[in-house]
């Protein structure tokens, strides 16, 4: 198929097509509202579902239920309405569903600003919702990677039976970009007849499925604990993704950024080389699980002094990002919290304040 | 291939995402340069990036005037139109651009204006990028046609052809973008007031098979890590 030109909002509503998804719940809130409208349009065209819930703890029920069903489901939301959703996530992870979520970040906390932001990495890595769960969760840097990351996030969310997420900025929502979709996935969700409540006629045996995340035995509940807990150590043997930038240069100081914040970088890094000052950067395409050894290599190299975390937020991923290098390199954080993004020659200058002190 | 010939009020819609505010955008500096007065107006209520507004500095230093809701809403997502342009609408410059929404909710912002448009003569021109989705065939552009009619009020007076895949648009993604428009003109009997195509692209083209003239675009609405105006 050749390029079209696609905002990444759009972009993730014709990937989660693509991927086979018939059903797509959500509920405005600025700067996703446009994956909505765009399968507003598409869902009729393929047969499939959308529903605007009445709110954003609606939509984490519905997709709960059509999860349960063995169905591939998808919902998109921006920060305050992923908090919204939270609950719901906890009890899809706990019940063992496979879903894809989509948190396309603006500014907070609470209502914050409509403008780009990364400040949802602790929601999005570390919890969000009650309990012992995590959910992997891929940072795009791009429209082209969106849609890449959103079609393989269904097939991973059946292969660990939980909620995958799809975190990016509001830019990458926003922003359009040339994109090609990819002819040979497979859209067919996994065999789901050991679990999944489709329905006695839809299935092979005659088992009968329950979905729940409900274990009064305490026993019971710490092998299930114990049983999500081997999904997530397998995801950081398997699933681990980053990219490596000018990172086999004799670089000076390492970065360490996602998403959009990234593509500044490596505007900035390329600048930079030109002058003959090397910078490398590693950049996380799956957040959880993060590239620890990545990091935490990168960061001891030879050349490098310093490492420093660019984000859109106050500074939250500089915490894995300081726990990976384990004190062999100091570790400071540089970014924005408020909406504007930190531009190419900002970023230049702070890297030379590092390498002057 | 001839000379851009609007004056008067312009207003600029199309589906969303089709180019509309960078082609109002180059449109300005074009005529600007061309010695006539321009000023422009954002009427986009409903795309929270990647507006007008964002290129107000440099439309400001090239002396184009633009009304903008107030400096501490420029980043609301809230429907907030510049009471100043129901003025400018009545009292026009030598060519007034307003840059609208996408698709037919961008538009219903112009049905609130219609008692300023009463009696006077307006441009509406449907901006189209055939690579983008909804607007590949004629057909889909003639929906968003009619969608766009009905919630302004108003007819769609004229056509651009903004086809592009930004940094990889290629001569033949322009060439395929006149045929289309041209059919378009010619099931429509709109006319088309004239194409874009980035200033790097012109070189590389065959001008002589344009009927129509070519509005020369440099990029003003990029993402943070790209230079605006190359």
């Amino acid at each position: 198929m050749a390029k079209v030109l696609m905002k990444g909002n759009e972009a993730i509503g014709e990937a989660a097509i693509r991927a086979g998804c018939k059903n797509y719940f959500a509920y405005p809130i600025t700067p996703q509202s446009e994956v909505a409208e765009y399968l507003a349009k598409r869902m009729p065209e393929v047969d499939g579902v959308f529903v605007q819930g009445e709110s954003e703890v609606a939509v984490g029920y519905m997709i709960f239920g059509a999860a349960g069903c063995g169905e591939r489901v998808m919902t998109t939301s921006s920060s305050p309405g992923v908090s919204l959703m939270s609950e719901a996530i906890s009890y899809i992870a706990g019940a063992r569903c496979p879903a894809v979520f989509v948190n396309i970040m603006r500014g907070g906390p609470g209502l914050g600003g409509i403008l780009p932001s990364q400040g949802d990495y602790f929601q999005a890595t570390k919890g969000g919702g009650h309990g012992d769960y995590r959910l992997l969760v891929m940072a795009p840097e791009g429209v082209q990677e969106a849609v890449e990351m959103t079609m393989k996030a269904f097939d991973l969310a059946e292969k660990y039976r939980g909620p995958v997420m799809i975190l990016g900025d509001g830019l990458i929502g926003q922003m359009m970009e040339p994109v090609e979709f990819p002819e040979d996935f497979d859209a067919t969700p996994m065999n789901n007849d050991d679990w999944a409540t489709s329905g006695m006629d839809t299935r092979k045996t005659d088992k009968r499925n329950l979905v729940k995340s409900l274990f009064l035995d305490p026993k019971a509940l710490n092998d299930h604990n114990l049983l999500l807990k081997a999904g997530y150590d397998r995801m950081r043997q398997e699933e681990v993704r980053y990219e490596g930038y000018n990172t086999d240069s004799e670089y000076k100081i390492l970065i360490v950024s996602y998403g959009t914040m990234s593509r500044v970088c490596k505007t900035a890094i390329d600048t930079m080389k030109e002058e003959g000052l090397e910078i490398g950067m590693v950049r996380p395409q799956t957040l959880f699980p993060f590239p620890e050894q990545a990091v935490h290599d990168a960061a001891a190299k030879e050349s490098c002094s310093h490492v420093v975390s660019i984000e859109l937020s106050m500074g939250q991923m500089v915490e894995d990002v300081d726990r990976c290098v384990k004190g062999q390199r100091p570790v400071t954080w540089y970014g924005e919290c408020g909406g504007d993004i930190p531009t190419p020659e900002e970023i230049i200058d702070h890297i030379k304040s590092l390498l002057k002190n | 291939m001839g000379k851009i010939e609007l004056k008067g009020t312009v207003i600029i819609v199309g589906n969303y995402g089709s180019g509309k505010t960078e082609t109002a955008v180059n449109l300005a500096f074009h005529m600007k340069a061309a010695g006539i007065d321009v000023r422009v107006a954002d009427l986009d209520l409903v795309n929270p990036y990647f507006r007008t507004r964002e290129a107000r500095h440099i439309l400001f230093e090239k002396g184009i005037n633009v009304v903008l809701p107030e400096e501490k809403y420029m980043h609301a997502d809230l429907p907030i139109l510049a009471p100043q342009v129901a003025g400018l609408i009545r009292n026009p410059a030598e060519l007034t651009i307003l840059d609208a929404g996408g698709d037919d909710v961008g538009t219903t912002v112009l049905a609130a204006l219609a008692d300023s448009f009463v009696g006077r003569e307006i441009n509406l021109i449907q901006v189209v990028n055939p690579l983008r989705p909804f607007t590949e065939t004629v057909e889909g552009c003639k929906r968003i046609q009619g969608e766009i009619e009905a919630s302004s009020k108003l007819k769609i007076t004229g056509l651009v052809s903004n086809a592009n895949l930004i940094d990889e648009t290629t001569p033949d993604i322009i060439y395929k973008g006149y045929e289309l428009i041209q059919e378009l003109s010619h099931q429509t009997g709109i006319r088309v007031e004239f194409i874009t195509a980035h200033e790097k692209l012109l070189p590389e083209l065959d001008l002589s098979r344009f009927d129509t003239p070519v509005l020369p675009i440099l990029r003003q609405l990029v993402p943070p890590w790209k230079k605006p105006g190359l």
